[in-house]
């Protein structure tokens, strides 16, 4: 007869120190992860009184990550140990924490009241557990909610880091094909240019369009916590990539689209981001059934370029110029609010950031 | 009277069940996420013993989340008390 050893210990690790890297490094790496130091913030063990390593867990702001218990030790309180843990944590300075993890695994979270929000086989399911969820972000969707007599409700998503005339153009075709328009604005401050600079900018320039709806995009719209691929620089088309996109798009449709019974999503046409590629393609996938239609605009290009191709209205354009000291090129791109502020002295922190930044955003 | 801070009491691998509460603004009331995997045959009876206990310490502005794994009913009272007391930032010592 075997004694089921409960006596375990915790702690967490000094992820400066190699040893404590090395120890968790090689227990994951029998189980299948490949540990990135990197990518964690804090990461605990569990021991035994033998020195057995039982399990190990560690997060990344308010997602969980690495959590994983030893084949041995799957019959005892562990796996909840390293996850009580890490939530009574996290729940101290967020509303809410996040799981990814294989679907396969999605059983035991679920099991200990996390509640699984979405999955994107076979790579990720998502789950979530806090003081707020999914339903709180419906909620607030819900007191947006503007009263439509037809069914052409339309919504985009963008980023506008920084607001342009694509854009604008964008916008206003929505604006002037649809009864009503959500916009959603994504809210991570990933960007060179942060949310709330974004935000107004685009109030600034859309507040002529009076059936346009401003919504912030929150933890579910294209948000580092779930679509972290979107604000890194990407070459090629991966399948994480494709996936995280997948999840988000997933998100969308299952928690957004009911609640503002959105029935079309524009999205403008994307000739060179893998990335927005990606995206784009799994709403295609996704959207039609969920009822959503997808309505493609051709970018607003403004004359031609050196090649004689067209000269394309871009945000990544506008931030390459802001780096290279030549706003002026690219002034016609700019609607006033944009313009306006980039000239501003308020601008020159933003614009010092670029400068020195080599990243996508 | 409302919860000064958020609070959790319980853990996931007691099985029993988990409190977290948070506070609300004023007057906006009692806001109650029950979830029980006994929810059929015990949901009423665990939401009047919530309920009771959040009445008898008078407390109304309130964000309360339940995870129940089908504790007693003594049980509940124990950790929905900590959870409160802890809220009110009355606990002292290692109960804090």
């Amino acid at each position: 007869m075997t004694f089921e050893d409960t006596d375990f210990r915790q702690e967490t690790l000094d992820l400066e120190n190699p040893f404590d890297v090395k120890l968790v490094k090689d227990f994951l790496a029998t189980l299948g992860f490949e540990f990135d130091p990197d990518d964690v913030e804090c990461t605990m063990i569990v021991y035994n009184l033998k020195g057995d390593l039982v399990g190990t867990g560690s997060h990344k702001g308010r997602i969980l990550k690495y959590v994983a218990v030893g084949p041995k030790f799957r019959d005892t309180t562990a796996f909840a140990l390293i996850v009580t843990y890490l939530t009574e944590k996290l729940l101290k300075i967020f509303k809410h924490t996040f799981v990814f993890t294989r679907p396969g695994n999605s059983l035991p979270f679920t099991g200990l009241g996390f509640t699984e929000i979405a999955r994107a086989e076979p790579l990720y399911a998502l789950l979530e557990f806090g003081f707020e969820s999914v339903k709180t972000y419906q909620d607030y969707l819900k007191s947006l909610k503007a009263n439509a007599n037809t069914d052409n409700v339309a919504t985009l998503v963008v980023n506008c880091n920084p607001f342009t005339n694509g854009h604008k153009f964008l916008i206003e075709k929505a604006s002037s094909e649809n009864e009503i328009v959500y916009l959603f604005v994504v809210e991570e401050d990933l960007s060179a240019f942060p949310f709330s600079v974004r935000w107004e900018l685009i109030r600034k320039g859309i507040s002529h369009l009076k059936n346009v709806v401003m919504v912030r995009g929150g933890m579910y719209i294209v948000s580092g916590s779930i679509f972290p691929a979107y604000f890194l620089k990407n070459e090629i088309v991966s399948e994480v990539m494709k996936k995280q996109a997948e999840l988000d798009v997933r998100i969308f449709a299952d928690y957004v689209v009911p609640v503002l019974d959105i029935k079309r999503r524009y999205a403008g046409t994307e000739y060179s981001d893998k990335t927005t590629e990606a995206y784009n393609l799994a709403m295609k996938t996704i959207l039609p059934d969920a009822g959503v239609e997808i309505v493609e605009v051709l970018r607003k290009a403004i004359g031609t370029d050196a090649d004689n191709n067209p000269n394309y209205i871009s945000a990544s354009k506008v931030r390459l110029a802001i780096k290279e000291d030549r706003l002026a090129d690219v002034a016609e791109f700019l609607p006033d609010s944009t313009r306006d502020y980039l000239l501003s002295d308020v601008s020159l922190p933003v614009r010092e950031k670029i400068k020195q930044g080599t990243g996508r955003h | 009277m409302k919860p000064k801070i958020a609070a959790q009491s319980g853990t996931f691998e007691s099985s029993d069940v988990i409190f977290l509460i948070e506070p609300m603004a004023d007057n906006s009331g009692r806001k109650l996420e029950i979830s029980s995997t006994v929810m059929q045959q015990f949901g009423e009876s665990f939401h009047n013993i919530v309920t009771e206990m959040l009445d008898s310490y008078n407390l109304t502005d309130i964000h309360l989340i339940a995870k129940d794994k089908g504790a007693l009913e003594p049980t509940i009272k124990a950790r929905l008390e900590t959870a409160i007391k802890r809220s009110m930032d009355q606990q002292e010592g290692t109960l804090k």
